[in-house]
């Protein structure tokens, strides 16, 4: 009797100290196993689960444009994972893929910019932000990562959406697709876990004047159309970024992208330096953690 | 606050009912079709398919409209002014409540509404 009790404790003990060494990261783990749960369930058979997930969708579509049993891996292609046109007209834009040109680019910035290998010596990180810094109580996004060290040698910080910056993460994260890579976000103190459940809150909240959530979109409304525009999944969102997108005629970072979904909520965009950016890049980056990273890539 | 909405809506209501009736509001119709689907006016064509209606490429957000002659125009009114007060979860923005589109504006979509078979 007394020695099952011991055990018994000595169990609990040993389970207390497993706790304390990765609980940071235990309510953002469980958000992406539901998460993942839910897109899985969602896509895994639109036309038969219309009454549940896409109630203003018509049968012919469901039945004509939608792929089933999507898994864990398919999201990372965004709505052409689920969409066959989009997926048919994707798969053409890449037999040309129009950022090669912005790969090179970066490489020769990674190689040619004073500081940038001695601060990044291994390329292949584009999946390991954000990071939280516990010295500053911060979100750094890989953007910031980049300008602070352009300004720790003493040079001006390139603009966070578009251009140097982009071209430098292009190769970043083509670096990482070729190493293998997945996304592989870290929770490991209590200031970067309050960071994640602020970046989720903002994820979740009701803004601008038109009142939508980025989750409105993004997880309820995602595979329903705004206009011919299919909404991608939160899940995969930050796999692949930078992104070449045809309506910009370029590349763009996802500060970029998300100052034009604000427009869309009716919202007056954040700064792309803000750590309201930040934490909710933070927040999207653990819900795709796993994921292979494979950026650059395409999109409309 | 809320209170003082909520009179302002009901007043335009009292306002609407006026101009329903009236048969030549073939104008306002008019108007309100070219909010409905205008971008950068009502834009409500992102989210909604109208029956009998040809529209370029509506979303799939929301409901394909139908039926809705057989609304009162208060109803209408009140959905779009706000949607909130029938469907507290609503995804469909409160175009009246948060000045997107004004009192006459609203009328005119719920003219058009009210030709929706
Ligand atoms: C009114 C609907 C709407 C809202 C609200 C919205 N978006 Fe979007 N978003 C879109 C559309 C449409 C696209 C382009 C199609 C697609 O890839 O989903 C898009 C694309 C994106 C993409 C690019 C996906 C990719 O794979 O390239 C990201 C990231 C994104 N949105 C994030 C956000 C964030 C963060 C918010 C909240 C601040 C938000 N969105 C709010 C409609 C919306
Ligand atoms: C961002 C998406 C979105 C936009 C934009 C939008 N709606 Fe909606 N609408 C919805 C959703 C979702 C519903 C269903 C839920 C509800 O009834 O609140 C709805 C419901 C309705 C209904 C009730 C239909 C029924 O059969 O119950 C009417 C009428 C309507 N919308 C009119 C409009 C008008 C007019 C506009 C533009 C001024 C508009 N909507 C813009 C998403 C949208």
């Amino acid at each position: 009797m007394i020695k099952k009790v011991v055990t018994a404790s000595v169990l609990a003990l040993v389970g207390v100290a497993a706790l304390n060494a990765g609980t940071y990261n235990a309510q953002a783990e469980k958000d992406r196993q539901a998460l993942v749960k839910y897109f899985e369930k969602k896509f895994a058979n639109p036309e038969k689960s219309k009454n549940q997930f896409f109630p203003y969708t018509s049968d012919k579509e469901l039945k004509d444009n939608y792929a089933k049993g999507l898994k864990f891996n398919d999201f990372r292609l965004g709505s052409y994972a689920f969409s066959k046109e989009g997926k048919s007209q994707y798969d053409e834009l890449n037999e040309m893929p129009p950022y090669e040109d912005n790969v090179d680019a970066g490489e020769e910035l990674y190689n040619s910019t004073k500081g940038i290998k001695q601060c990044f010596p291994d390329p292949a990180i584009a999946g390991e932000y954000p990071k939280f810094d516990d010295k500053s109580g911060k979100v750094v996004t890989l953007e910031a990562a980049i300008n602070d060290c352009l300004k720790a040698n003493g040079q001006k910080p390139w603009n966070m959406k578009k251009g140097k910056l982009a071209d430098l993460e292009a190769y970043f994260a083509a670096k990482s697709k070729e190493a293998g890579k997945k996304v592989d976000i870290k929770i490991q103190s209590k200031a970067a876990a309050a960071a994640y459940e602020s970046g989720k809150k903002i994820y979740y909240s009701q803004r601008g004047y038109l009142k939508l959530s980025c989750a409105t979109c993004h997880v309820q409304g995602a595979g329903e159309r705004v206009r011919r525009e299919y909404l991608s999944p939160l899940l995969g969102h930050t796999t692949h970024f930078p992104v070449y997108r045809l309506k910009w005629q370029g590349l763009g970072t996802m500060e970029r992208r998300i100052g034009g979904c604000e427009k869309n909520q009716g919202e007056n965009p954040h700064k792309a330096n803000s750590q309201w950016v930040a934490k909710m890049i933070y927040f999207m980056s653990y819900m795709s953690n796993g994921l292979p990273v494979d950026g650059p890539d395409i999109r409309k | 606050m809320q209170r003082m909405k909520l009179f302002l809506a009901a007043s335009a209501m009292a306002g609407l009912l006026s101009v329903g009736a009236s048969a030549g509001n073939a104008d306002l119709v008019k108007q309100g079709e070219k909010i409905f689907n205008t971008k950068k006016i009502g834009n409500c064509l992102a989210c909604h398919a109208v029956n009998g209606k040809n529209i370029n490429n509506p979303g799939t957000l929301g409901p394909k409209l139908q039926g809705l002659s057989a609304w009162p125009a208060e109803a209408l009114y009140a959905k779009v002014y706000n949607p909130y007060t029938t469907n507290p979860i609503s995804a469909m923005p409160p175009f009246g409540l948060n000045g997107v589109l004004d009192d006459h504006q609203i009328k005119a979509v719920v003219a058009y509404l009210k030709t929706v078979k």
